[in-house]
């Protein structure tokens, strides 16, 4: 498989990836109340991959 | 409109403006690519970042396509798991603590009908990312090894789809059962994870309970499961689905009165 070949299959993981935290940012700044101090969630958003979003997702957010 | 139309518009609304119906599939597609291209790169990964000595020659075999694809599922079965069970943990316990539920409780409810209408909206989402999430996975490990039989394969995923539904009637059984949301996500953790622990350990002597359904899903990609036994692991595990809502409607019925105003 050439090179190009395999950039357009990486493409879709990063895309995922920043999709995620973007979305998972936006929505921690917009959030008035999340579950833990904001600053610490903008970090762990950042700083750890993919792990870092979810997290937000299911724990951060206080989805119930 | 019956109750249960209205209580399932509810929940689809719901799970629209939390997003959940969103991101749920998107976190299973890419721990379903990443499984496939991890293998497919771990030659490279392994000489970049590999700390290997100057000259070392390490002879890796190809991976069966087969292989990853249980693998992903052993992802699923970690990560994925832990996710649907997190996501859903309040679905019930939260709305009692919100102050949602008195909202509701105070209408002449069919229990039934709440329970089912959760329990429907959570089956479509974690079914419907766990196949999300297999398909990507199908296709790249189609792009970048070769394909599997796509008979197999569905049969793999329709099976596993059993074992995803049952993993939400816990989870939403233990929400109606426990007093808060951390406790339901707790004992459904432990239900899970502890009882597939014990299973492993202490499998050998039977060989149907629900907790082999991954094992026996994975069997399918590889030729057959011993089919008496797969059809009892089916059988058991419908039935306990059955239990378990039974419980859980019980559960959301009896604890409607700790709901808080």
């Amino acid at each position: 498989m050439d090179q190009s070949t395999i950039v357009l299959l990486l493409l879709p993981i990063l895309f995922i990836q920043l999709g995620l935290m973007i979305f998972a940012l936006v929505d921690l700044i917009k959030n008035p109340n999340p579950n833990g101090p904001k600053w610490m969630w903008a970090v762990l958003i950042v700083v750890v991959n993919i792990i870092g979003p979810i997290l937000y997702l299911v724990i951060g957010r206080r989805n119930y | 409109m019956n109750q249960f139309g209205v209580l399932f518009r509810k929940e689809w609304r719901e799970n629209l403006r939390n997003y959940k119906i969103f991101w749920i599939p998107i976190v299973f597609i890419l721990f379903g690519i990443l499984e496939p291209v991890t293998n497919y790169f771990l030659p490279q990964l392994l000489d970049s970042l590999g700390n290997l000595p100057e000259g070392a020659v390490i002879e890796l075999p190809v991976p069966q396509p087969e292989e990853i694809l249980q693998a992903v599922l052993g992802q699923y079965q970690l990560i994925g798991m832990a996710i649907l069970i997190l996501a859903y943990m309040g679905s019930i316990a939260g709305e009692r603590k919100s102050g949602t539920a008195t909202l509701l409780y105070v209408r002449p409810l069919s229990f039934r009908d709440y329970f089912l209408s959760k329990w429907l909206m959570a089956g479509i989402t974690g079914v419907m990312s766990v196949w999300l999430g297999l398909l990507a996975a199908y296709y790249y490990i189609f792009l970048l090894f070769e394909q599997v039989e796509i008979i197999s394969f569905l049969q793999f995923a329709g099976t596993y789809s059993v074992w995803i539904l049952l993993v939400i009637t816990i989870v939403l059984a233990a929400s109606a059962a426990m007093p808060n949301a951390g406790m339901a996500a707790a004992v459904s953790l432990a239900l899970v994870f502890f009882m597939q622990i014990a299973d492993s350990l202490l499998g050998a002597y039977w060989t149907f309970s629900p907790m082999k359904i991954p094992a026996y899903a994975a069997q399918w990609l590889y030729g057959k499961p011993d089919m008496s036994d797969y059809w009892w692991t089916l059988a058991l595990a419908i039935a306990f689905i059955l239990a378990l809502l039974f419980f859980g409607i019980w559960m959301a019925k009896r604890k409607a009165s700790t709901a808080k105003v």
